[in-house]
């Protein structure tokens, strides 16, 4: 021991000392008088409020001490999850004291943008920010151009989301673009070809007998993850029988561990498999046509399609899967009341997704499984208080009246709401109309959309771009002012339950701690501004004037305010089974194996689709690359610890990162071992991974948990804008996989993307 | 006087890793860094393992969270020169930071990697700054006010949240239970008496059959897992 180090222990132990005499050696706080206990309490509060590292957005409560949040953890009002919330919850921490949050705003003083550029931040203060900004809008009204406001929408509260939302319509521009175009947008299309509801499903887990997920990492990144985690549990031993889980996917996942049979499919291939367990269903007579006469219609066709085309012999060799499983799955789907199949990401988020996901919904009113105790429900919403009407005027109207830079609604992408990983191709081809000032909010879709260069481009192309958010993303990287958010731990807000327990769930969102530095909740930030802009002012007069009383005055119909500060939880009456009078919002007001929804949005778009086209159905997938070339189909997986908010600085999701490996603070790129050793690798080898775009690098991990045709990478990692934590580490898959859509629904194809791998 | 023990449910564990980070949270258990994971010198009080076994398409991974496994019959405590480790009447074993002279031995002796040493240097920016947690200084009834380096560290079982819900009068297992088991959205940990057999980790026990980790060391461990 040199004399620093000595040093350094004696100065050491004075600490230790000198905590002695607040608590004590080993005595806890409790053993303390009454009355030390008081003169020595810290100031300890629970708050209720809701989590935003996901979209579920889970109401949690937090421990503030000293007005320091120290832990977090569910509030038992909630009845989606039990009052449980996943692990991802518990980062709130790290996300509200993130070293590398940006304290005030910033602007860029280098007109060069690109990754590796330096945007040379200087500081500015609130009102100047302010002024910049209406500024720049005032400019576009005076013009009469307000479509060529852009404005981005990442992870926000569902409360900032409708100020936004707002904003958009009272200032006149179509070009509000959320992130829901990368993720989930199949599922509600297909969903929406069968029962008219564009909208991601609910499924009541406490009554579910048999599970069937087609590449539903319900364990992982399905959501409401909590509520999965929780029910999980209830399926498995909380009930008289277990619960039955089958997961079928080209990986073998956690979910897929902790399922009770893995099925490894060839990617892309889900619908076809579907359809082959219908037809089992069908041949074997094990429907439900009690249910089937009654509430459907388009049936007989769907029975013909199916005996005709997809038997487990011929889907067998689509698959891979041998036919006797699949008869045997089939059956036991069937047969073991009630049962649910669902789609997730990797199953869905392909071209054609919207069939997959249409054939898969279908399987569950094969088994009666619709509205009914253990199947697929029908998710109720809150109703708020409604705000007044939007104030807008002519220049309003005529913005809006222009169509959308992301294509929505065209025979491109007829059925789509949202189309996310257009708006680069948009933005450089200057089509419909270029675009001259852009507001992110949270957004982070350069580093989350298929094609990240594209994005970066077209980002640096904007001329003039604001950002909006608690760090610097890789989005804010381009801005040219940067406003510091707060979190959500610091903001006021309300949310709602997404498609879970059927029940309808407000959650509140209050400030737990006061905003860190300069920043302000996107919420304040909107209300400023509406005050410096003639246009949308009177629109965003009678909100409550400011957000705490915005949440105050839409959340009045819930309960009075004093008790939702405290409960942080509303919920709506009871779950009513078998409303199937009013549940189908299809033109026949029943299920519909062939969809009639279908058929009329394509008949409003001068276009008669074949009868067939509105059918579920498997189509084979376009693959970008050919297989000769690029033997490998790219899985760019969602790991649970990846937290949705765009960032991924948080040492506590990073150091177990990837659980099934034991490792974390890192990508690996998993193989299956027999195609690995035979093209010579060695586990923890660097490799390259190289689409017919772009490629990459990180370490081999040769797994026997993986399908033989399959290279699978996590997303999340790769980085390179902020934090220690995250800078540098990994890489994105994200950055070579084409782009290519699902033709419906507009969702991005993140799975389609063929690559080779050789040693580097 | 109570044993207090764990049972984990590996039917209802869904790997999620949700009792790692409500450990670090509760305990201000020191991050890692990648640099750390390498040599293996990162700070887990409570971690998931991965054990997996078979060959494609017939493989299996179990996922085992292992906290520490109190052992009554506990190696650690044997081999401590300094005394630092010990049994507590409750079954419980503790480390004691100040008697700890950081030699290791318990974390060789150990048969299940349940100890860390935390090598952390005390003045190392992000770990002790005041603005992030954990800020000891607010923390309140917990009984280490602030860490040490170069000591050796393990699961308490929240002894703190036990000590102290016992002098409120509070049951133990139902109204009070360490992190990972209040934390864990599958609801797969239950945490009691073992001597009272109304408790619900014993009545646990007798529904189903249990396992012990490497029970033919005859530690003697208080965490069982119910298997799959």
């Amino acid at each position: 021991m040199n004399r620093r180090t000595f040093l350094k222990l004696s100065a050491l132990t004075g600490t230790v000392v000198g905590g002695k005499r607040i608590i004590g050696p080993f005595e806890t706080f409790a053993g303390l008088s009454p009355q030390q206990k008081t003169e020595n309490a810290p100031e300890e509060k629970w708050i209720s409020t809701s989590c935003l590292n996901c979209s579920a957005r889970c109401a949690i409560r937090v421990r503030v001490l000293k007005g320091k949040a120290v832990k977090i953890t569910g509030n038992p009002l909630s009845s989606v999850a039990d009052g449980k919330i996943c692990p991802r919850g518990h980062l709130g921490l790290q996300v509200l004291y993130d070293p590398g949050r940006i304290r005030f705003p910033l602007k860029r003083t280098n007109k060069e943008k690109g990754r590796a550029i330096d945007p040379k931040w200087t500081r500015l203060s609130w009102e100047e920010a302010i002024e910049e900004v209406a500024h720049r809008l005032k400019s576009l009204r005076d013009k009469a151009q307000p479509h060529k406001l852009l404005l981005f929408s990442g992870l926000n509260s569902m409360s900032s989301e409708d100020l936004i939302f707002r904003f958009a319509n009272a200032f006149g521009t179509p070009n509000l673009i959320f992130g829901n175009g990368l993720d989930g947008e199949t599922e509600k299309s297909g969903r929406w070809m069968a029962d008219g509801h564009y909208r991601s499903t609910a499924y009541d887990l406490d009554h579910t007998n048999y599970v069937l997920a087609f590449g539903a990492q319900m364990l992982e990144s399905s959501i409401p993850l909590s509520r999965f985690l929780r029910k999980w549990g209830k399926l498995r031993r909380e009930k008289s029988n277990r619960t039955k889980i089958v997961v079928i996917s080209p990986r073998y996942s956690v979910t897929a561990a902790k399922a009770d049979e893995w099925i490894p499919i060839r990617p892309g291939t889900d619908a076809a498999l579907a359809m082959a367990i219908a037809h089992v269903i069908l041949s074997e007579k094990l429907h439900d046509s009690d249910f089937i006469s009654h509430w459907t219609t388009g049936f007989d066709l769907y029975k013909k399609l199916i005996l005709h085309q997809y038997s487990p012999s011929v889907v067998s060799t689509v698959t891979g899967i041998p036919p006797e499983t699949i008869q045997r799955i089939a059956r036991e789907f069937a047969q073991t009341q009630p049962a649910i199949a669902l789609g997730g990401k990797e199953s869905l988020n392909w071209p054609e997704g919207s069939y997959t996901s249409y054939a898969i919904f279908c399987l569950n009113a094969l088994a009666g499984s619709i509205d009914g105790p253990g199947g697929v429900i029908y998710q109720e919403h809150p109703k708020y208080q409604e705000m007044s009407p939007l104030v807008e005027d002519d220049i309003a109207r005529e913005g809006k009246a222009q169509p959308c830079l992301d294509l929505r609604g065209t025979t491109k992408f007829p059925a789509a709401q949202v189309v996310t990983n257009q708006i680069p191709e948009s933005l450089l081809a200057d089509t419909p109309y270029a675009i001259e000032l852009a507001i992110g909010f949270n957004s982070n879709f350069n580093m989350l959309a298929p094609g990240s260069e594209r994005w970066d481009q077209a980002l640096g192309k904007i001329p003039y771009s604001v950002h909006v958010s608690p760090f610097i993303s890789e989005m804010a990287l381009y801005a040219d002012l940067l406003l510091p958010s707060a979190t959500y731990l610091e903001e006021w807000g309300y949310d709602h339950s997404p498609a879970g327990g059927g029940v309808a769930e407000v959650r509140l969102k209050q400030p737990v701690v006061k905003p860190l530095g300069e920043t302000r909740a996107i919420s304040d930030i909107l209300f400023h501004l509406s005050k410096n802009l003639k246009a949308v002012a009177p629109s965003f007069a009678n909100l409550g004037d400011g957000p705490e009383g915005f949440v105050k005055f839409r959340t009045s119909p819930m309960m009075p305010w004093k008790e939702f500060l405290r409960k942080g939880v509303w919920t709506g009456p009871n779950y009513q089974y078998k409303k199937y009078q009013r549940i189908f919002n299809t033109p026949s007001k029943k299920f519909e194996f062939t969809s009639g929804n279908l058929r009329s949005l394509m008949a409003k778009k001068g276009k008669r689709d074949e009868e067939l086209n509105l059918l579920p159905q498997y189509r084979e997938a376009n693959f970008l690359g050919k297989k000769d070339q690029h033997p490998f189909v790219l899985i760019p997986y969602q790991p649970l610890m990846v937290i949705e908010n765009g960032s991924q600085n948080y040492p506590w999701a990073q150091e177990i990162f990837l659980p099934m490996h034991g490792r974390g603070w890192e990508t690996l790129i998993e193989i299956n071992r027999e195609v690995g050793e035979r093209m010579g690798f060695r586990n923890g080898q660097m490799i390259w991974v190289e689409s017919p775009f772009e490629k990459i690098k990180g370490r081999v991990k040769l797994s026997d948990g993986i399908h033989p045709e399959v290279v699978a990478i996590p997303s999340g990692q790769g980085h390179y804008a902020y934090g220690k934590w995250q800078q540098g580490i990994g890489v994105n898959p994200h950055e070579i996989i084409g782009v290519d859509y699902d033709r419906l629904s507009g969702q991005a194809a993140f799975f389609n993307t063929r690559v080779k791998i050789y040693k580097a | 006087m109570p044993r207090w023990g764990m049972v984990i449910d590996l039917d209802k564990c869904v790997g999620c890793q949700a009792c790692t980070i409500a450990c670090k949270a509760e305990n201000n258990v020191p991050y890692g860094s990648p640099e750390e994971q390498k040599s293996r010198k990162d700070v887990y009080w409570n971690k998931v393992i991965a054990v997996t076994s078979g060959k494609y398409p017939k493989v299996n991974t179990e996922l085992i969270p292992m906290p520490c496994m109190h052992c009554d019959q506990a190696p650690c405590v044997t081999v401590c020169p300094a005394k630092a480790t010990y049994r507590r009447e409750d079954g419980i074993i503790v480390q004691d930071f100040r008697r700890c002279i950081g030699c290791k031995y318990c974390i060789v002796a150990c048969p299940y990697g349940a100890r860390s040493f935390n090598s952390k240097e005390q003045e190392e920016k992000e770990y002790h700054r005041k603005d992030l947690p954990p800020d000891r200084s607010v923390w309140g009834p917990w009984p280490f006010p602030t860490r040490t380096h170069g000591v050796v560290e393990k699961c308490t079982f929240c002894f703190h949240r036990i000590d102290q819900g016992i002098k409120e009068g509070k049951r133990i297992g139902k109204e009070v239970v360490p992190a990972c088991v209040e934390d864990c959205p599958a609801n797969a940990r239950a945490f009691g008496d073992l001597e009272d057999t109304g408790s619900e980790v014993s009545q646990l026990l007798a529904s189903r059959g249990w396992i012990r980790l490497r029970e033919e060391l005859g530690t003697k461990c208080k965490v069982y897992y119910l298997p799959r």
